[in-house]
């Protein structure tokens, strides 16, 4: 008698992203012909599914008022390719491609500059709502959080047929990029050129109210009236000024403590508030509802970290800053999305003392403690030993189960890039042996007799 | 967390279908490795072709001069055969007891070669150096800076083994001998462990676990089983079991080259170096007092190692059906030149489901019953040659025979996946209907690939233990599944490219910066162009051609167009536009205005740019002067005599000389009255606007000054244009001259009295085809100066390149190309620089996929009109040439190889000449692109 184990183990889920503007603000699919070539080319491939942006900015043109109706032409694209689709609600503004946020949101800001984060010039960031309006009714009586609100209780209804089958999941957005931060570097790291530590977003009116308040509230109302005077600009180095100074820096003083635990905090309460918000409306789907946070590693390898300082993390050499966001996370049943899988430290500018591993590193053991899991992406397709290091993320000892590859568009499928894309997709798939060294027929039939228990091992005799 | 990993998906429920299917249909028991075997597709027929059985096979088989047989048929098949074999490494003195010697050797039949090299005492890492000059043996090529390649050589005819000895003086310098081997027949490598083999010349060198022979006191062989874990490596070898040395790379693309991993160990050890620099002068007293200790005693060994190498053989297996005149009963006799014991797994079938059934008896000798499910024959051996075969005596009713082929107990032979099938019922009909499988099978594999391609990348994605011994044979619909993933994406980066506009830097400030990403220039275009030609000359004949071509406007540009050239759409008095006589008039044989703008839209939906014909040549009149003479213009542009050329006496123009020739049929417009110009100006400006142009095919432009379409493309800023620049080649006695100089001086000429501003279709080149292909002068194909010889060799970026067009081919055949002849023609166009245009007949007609395919290999590789050619030959009865170095193409029947190398070359495409009957030693181009470096 001759016996056929059919198995399949459960592949790691890889997702490419859609173009950002793969809905254009007329609402209609942009390059339409493209991407249903490409859905067809990743099914093909093997991948699982794909990533859609999802903009505020297209979709609320009128303030209650939804037109989804691009996006439901590329669920029903990526439906019909036999794809999953991972939506991602982006409530805030691309500048490449331009993508703004919907245009009364941009008229309330004009007279009204506060509902966006202000540095410590005054200057202003445009492309999301400072976390400071959270709940307070700057957008025609409604709170951004009621706004939110909306707009997800509208994708829900419109898009229920698709959900827990085609869609399975969603990330909330959380701020600049989507992310949960401030937007404390106005301008992306991009690889190869060092970053300066970036500008504490604190200035708007509400920012300061908060700080004022909190700062009244701890007996030192005089630490409430701004933030720290003696950081450095955007672009300069930590030690350019004395707050992120390794040694004596003001980040370790009372002070430096008091403003950072309330920086950071204001920035977790924030992501509280929309992933609270995001787990409460699609809580009963079979949806996973996931935020991302930045891999913000200039100058990890010192002690102050400034960037992730910054940009609203209290990580220091002897703070784990990401205990709090886990923790926020496990809270509202969120999932992480980790940016940066693709890059390597080896391929880091040598003075930027930085180290997108090591936070990584730091990041999972944080989110694997409290048991929040973590998907993966990475920052741009075409970085340096890209590939690799996605694959070594992917696959190592500490594997993660979905991964989102940004992203589709001219260069992705470009001779340059889509070869590699193609091995490296394969490569993931193939298990790691060689026919050759897979044991031999008898010694797997044995062992599959043996696992023959598991009910999912699909038996079938002859 | 190893529950997860077995979790059950949908995916596993696509494989059972299958897995009953075969157990219900095909009667056999499943079991793992089983079909190592399979019948060998067209595509790669040739494999086949190389033995010269298939002609005996016939010519010896009783059933073949038969005159009733009702079916025949020849299977090609392919299978895998083991060769066993040794390999060794013997460290030695040589004879005169000085120097030492090193000897590799294989048993195995192949062209072997060794790729090696050398490491200096105080290097760290594992550089490759190339050995001293004195060390290498006669027939060494250098390889870079790093390698040497030495053949192994076979001493003598009587020789087992194929040597390669290497002498060397053991108080060099060199602290040891690194290597690899290579098989030129079948490009695989032999490597030690995933690393090149170490023979140490001194002991102090650290073990990275390559090392051959033992550090200490050589000859104790010290191996370590060691896991492989080149993964992606799919063995054309096979390692023996437990002498687990050896790891063989087959070619795979974009698998790294021996040569680019030299590369980049060098690479990384120039790091390593200046970071050790500092290290190293510290510690120096250190270190010279360990380089006394090196132990410089060398031993000799000798080691020997097992390997198998899998050779594809190809077969065939014959089958004819003929009908006995005395009993009725239908006779399959079936034979193979397959050695060994062969059995026929049987039966026959009532229907088109091909469920399996035993016959009645009688059966052959040596026949058993299966499981009742099926038959087993043993075939028996014939008399003469080293063949076997068995009858088969089957009722007559029967449908189909069926059956696979097992050679031993775990190697069937299939035909692809499925059973050999030979149709029974109904064949009477068609007597003598010969060579069916040929266009049978070609149905089946592409009716199967489409509708189960999906099905088919799961298992062949994700390598299932449980099929890993199919490997062989998925390979074949992987490969072909890799290709369509290539040609979508080639779509989609067309699509994706071709709207990259503006690039915003900035996030905050409110300059944004813009930059363009493609430099476009009216003459190019993006440079990445290729143009269709969207009529012929019958279009107007329907009365509806804009709304026929908006059906096929997506299907065109998903072959990879991205300009199209429309008819011209004015009023015309001959039918096929080009005789003007309103210019603001757009309604014409091919559609109404209106359906012209809706046509220009949909080719925009699907990205394509589109080009209006516009006749400035000339232009009918509407009226007569006082004379009679038709010269007199009207509708919105009503000019009068001054704006005809004055030098046709036949319409008696008051206007200038002409500025070129003359087209007699119509009164030649003068292009030197402003107001003319002014005119037209505003005319391709009014086409741009109103119809959506984006672009000109200009007609007959040798009748008037380049310097004047240079005007008329300033004011119209298209994205493209063209002109039809049309006169003789040069000929001696009726002999088209090899030199065409002249000819593409003259188109080169007019680009350049249009500043550049235009490309012009290169007549040159397709005159210089029609020769070298129709009359196989091949020679043709390089100038003087081993360039192409037509304008693509002057001014690539200008040249558009094309073999016909409404006028030369269609039915008015002026010049037409060669028939048969096509297919080589764009060959060389689509692979070549220049911005080649491919003619509507020609894209609709069977020359369509292997069009479609061409165009994706040069999107694939980023071919555009500026890239470099190399011609590699150009003789009699062959061109070869290679372009950006990633494309190779051959066209003619003569031989060309891509050179070996570090580049490693992988077939992209090839055809056949279908002039005549095709047969399979007959392929036009061999197309390959490079996937390393």
């Amino acid at each position: 008698q001759i016996l056929v184990f059919l198995f399949q183990l459960d592949r790691l889920r890889l997702f490419v992203g859609l173009p950002l503007d793969a809905v254009s603000d007329r609402n209609s699919v942009n390059h339409a012909r493209a991407i249903g070539a490409g859905l067809k080319a990743l099914k093909l491939l093997g991948v699982e599914g794909v990533e859609l942006p999802v903009w505020w900015g297209v979709v609320e043109n009128e303030m209650g008022k939804y037109d989804w109706s691009g996006y439901l032409a590329v669920a029903e694209m990526v439906q019909k390719a036999g794809l999953k689709l991972h939506v991602s609600l982006c409530f805030h503004a691309s500048s490449q491609p331009r993508i703004p946020l919907p245009k009364w949101v941009t008229k309330i800001g004009e007279s009204q500059s506060s509902i966006f984060f202000a540095d410590r010039s005054g200057q202003h960031y445009q492309q999301c709502l400072s976390l400071a309006v959270d709940d307070l009714a700057v957008l025609d009586g409604k709170t951004p959080v009621q706004v939110y609100q909306g707009f997800c209780e509208s994708f829900k209804s419109t898009f229920s047929p698709f959900m827990g089958s085609t869609i399975t999941g969603i990330s909330m957005g959380l701020g600049p990029d989507g992310e949960l931060r401030y937007p404390s570097h106005h301008k992306p790291a991009k690889s190869g050129t060092i970053t300066g530590v970036g500008e504490f977003q604190c200035y708007d009116t509400n920012m300061l109210n908060l700080l004022k308040q909190y700062a009244e509230a701890n007996g030192n109302p005089l630490w409430g009236l701004g933030g720290p005077h003696d950081a450095p600009t955007y672009d300069q180095a930590p030690n350019s000024n004395s707050f992120f100074k390794d040694h004596g820096g003001s980040w370790e003083s009372p002070y430096g403590d008091f403003f950072l635990s309330w920086y950071s905090s204001e920035l977790v309460s924030h992501g509280n508030r929309l992933l609270s918000l995001a787990s409460s409306i699609f809580g009963d789907t079979e949806v996973n509802v996931y935020g991302k946070v930045p891999l913000m590693h200039s100058w990890y390898k010192t002690r102050a970290h400034p960037s992730e300082l910054t940009a609203g993390f209290y990580n220091t050499a002897s703070r784990n800053g990401y205990e709090a966001v886990a923790e926020m996370f496990a809270r509202n049943s969120c999932k992480i999305i980790l940016p940066g899988m693709d890059l390597s430290d080896e391929h880091q500018p040598h003075d930027a003392l930085s180290s997108p591993e090591s936070l990584l590193a730091q990041i999972r053991t944080t989110c694997n403690k409290h048991r929040v899991e973590v998907a993966g992406q990475n920052l741009a397709s075409g970085a340096p030993g890209g590939l690799e290091q996605i694959k070594k993320n992917m696959l190592g000892e500490n594997p993660i189960d979905l991964f989102t590859y940004q992203r589709m568009g001219a260069h992705f499928f470009s001779p340059e890039h889509f070869p590699s894309f193609t091995e490296f997709v394969r490569s993931l798939s193939q298990p790691e042996l060689h026919p050759d060294d897979l044991p031999s027929d008898e010694a797997e039939a044995t062992e599959s007799v043996q696992t023959s228990s598991d009910p999912n091992i699909h038996l079938q005799t002859a | 967390n190893p529950t997860l990993l077995f979790r059950p998906k949908a995916k596993v429920l696509l494989k059972l279908p299958r897995s009953l299917d075969c157990s219900r249909n095909r009667k056999l028991p499943l079991s793992r490795g089983s079909c190592l075997c399979s019948f060998n597709p067209r595509r790669t027929i040739h494999v086949v072709r190389a033995s010269s059985s298939e002609t005996a096979l016939i010519g010896n088989f009783d059933i073949s001069s038969s005159d009733d047989i009702l079916y025949k048929d020849i299977f090609p098949v392919k299978r895998i055969e083991k060769v066993e074999g040794k390999f060794f490494i013997r460290l030695d003195r040589s004879k005169d007891q000085h120097d030492w010697q090193l000897t590799v050797g294989c048993s195995l039949p192949g062209k072997w070669i060794l790729h090696w090299g050398v490491s200096y005492l105080g290097d760290s890492g594992s550089e490759w150096d190339q050995p001293p000059k004195g060390m290498r043996p006669p027939g060494s090529i250098p390889i870079k800076d790093y390698a040497i390649e030495t053949p192994l050589k076979k001493l003598s005819e009587g020789d087992i083994f194929h040597e390669v000895k290497i002498d060397f003086n053991p108080i060099s310098e060199i602290a040891a001998i690194h290597f690899v081997l290579k098989d030129e027949e079948t490009g695989a490598w032999y490597q030690h462990r995933g690393m090149d083999f170490k023979v140490p010349l001194v002991d102090y060198l650290e073990d990275d676990g390559n090392i051959v022979g033992a550090k200490r006191g050589f000859g104790r062989l010290n191996f370590a089983f060691f896991p492989k874990t080149l993964g992606a490596v799919t063995g054309q070898y096979r390692i023996m079991s437990q002498v687990a040395y050896f790891l063989v790379i087959y070619r795979i693309p974009s698998e790294p080259t021996l040569g680019d991993v030299g590369a980049l160990q060098q690479f990384s050890n120039v790091l390593l170096k200046s970071e050790a620099s500092h290290a190293d002068s510290q510690n120096n007293s250190i270190e010279s007092k360990d380089s006394k200790n090196k132990n410089r005693c060398l031993e000799g060994f000798y080691e020997e190692q097992s390997i198998v190498k899998e050779v594809s053989v190809g077969n065939l297996v014959s089958v004819a059906v003929r009908k006995s005149p005395e009993t009725g009963k239908v006779i399959v006799c079936l034979e193979t030149d397959i050695p060994g014991d062969v059995v026929v797994h049987w039966g026959v079938c009532r229907d088109d489901a091909k469920i399996w059934e035993i016959p009645a008896a009688p059966y052959p000798p040596e026949t058993t019953v299966f499981k009742n499910k099926a038959l087993r024959t043993l075939l028996q051996p014939k008399a003469t040659g080293n063949r076997s075969g068995a009858l088969f005596t089957l009722d007559e009713e029967h449908f189909g025979f069926l059956f696979v082929l097992k050679l031993d107990d775990n190697t069937w032979l299939k035909f692809k996946e499925d059973d050999f099938y030979v149709p029974l019922l109904g064949i009477s009909s068609v007597p003598g209907q010969y060579g069916q499988s040929d266009s049978t099978s070609e149905e089946i594999s592409s009716k199967s690939y489409t509708d189960g391609i999906i099905n088919e990348i799961r298992n062949l994605v994700s390598g299932l233990s449980s099929e890993k011994s199919q490997k062989t044979k998925k390979k074949e619909v992987q490969e072909s599944i890799l290709q369509e993933i290539e040609q979508l994406a080639a779509e989609a980066y067309s699509i994706f490219r071709s709207s990259i506009t503006t690039v915003p830097e900035e996030v905050v400030s409110e300059t944004e910066t813009t930059k363009p990403a493609v430099k476009i220039s009216s003459g190019t275009g993006t440079g990445f162009e290729i143009l269709c030609q969207g009529f012929n000359w019958e279009s107007h004949k329907s009365g509806r051609w804009y709304m026929e071509l908006k059906e096929k406007a997506s299907e065109i540009s998903s072959l990879g167009f991205t300009v199209i050239w429309l008819p011209p759409p004015t009023e015309s008095v001959s039918p096929e536009g080009y005789m003007p006589k309103d210019l603001y008039n757009l309604n014409s044989r091919y559609g109404t205005i209106d359906e012209l703008k809706e046509l220009v839209k949909s080719l925009h939906e699907v990205g394509m740019k589109v080009l209006g014909d516009v006749v400035l040549n000339h232009r009918c009149a509407h009226f007569k002067n006082q004379n009679g003479v038709w010269n007199i213009f009207g509708g919105r542009l009503n000019w009068d005599d001054r704006a005809v050329v004055a030098d046709d006496p036949h319409f008696q123009g008051r206007g200038n000389k002409s500025s070129g020739d003359n087209f007699h049929a119509a009164p030649n417009i003068d292009h030197s009255q402003e107001f003319v110009r002014k005119d037209l100006k505003e005319w391709l400006g009014w086409l741009r606007e109103e119809i959506g142009y984006d672009g000109w095919r200009l007609d007959f432009v040798r009748g008037f000054w380049g310097g004047y379409v240079k005007d008329y493309l300033e004011a119209s800023g298209p994205y493209f244009a063209v002109g039809e620049y049309w006169d003789s080649l040069s000929y001696t006695y009726g002999e088209m001259d090899h030199n065409q100089d002249s000819h593409r001086q003259r188109i080169v000429d007019w680009i350049n009295a249009t500043n550049g501003t235009a490309g012009a279709f290169d007549v040159t080149t397709k005159g210089i085809l029609h020769s070298a292909l129709e009359r196989c002068e091949y020679w043709r194909l390089s100038d003087q100066k081993g360039k192409p010889p037509g304008v693509v060799g002057w001014w690539p970026s200008r040249a558009v390149t094309f073999i016909e067009n409404h006028d030369t081919g269609s039915t008015q055949g002026h010049w037409r190309f060669p028939g048969g002849k096509e297919m080589q023609g764009y060959a060389y166009i689509l692979t070549h620089p220049g911005t080649p245009a491919v003619f509507y007949d020609h894209i609709f007609s069977h020359h369509r996929s292997e069009i479609a395919s061409l165009i994706s290999v040069r999107n694939r590789n980023g071919i555009h009109c500026r890239s470099l050619v190399k011609i590699v030959k150009a003789e009699r009865d062959v061109y070869a040439a290679i372009i950006d170095e990633k494309v190779a193409m051959k066209i003619g029947p003569g031989y060309y190889e891509p050179p070996s190398g570090s580049q490693r070359w992988s077939l992209a495409l090839e055809g056949r000449d279908y002039k005549g009957k095709a047969r399979p030693g007959d392929y036009w181009s061999q197309l390959a692109n490079v996937e390393g470096k």
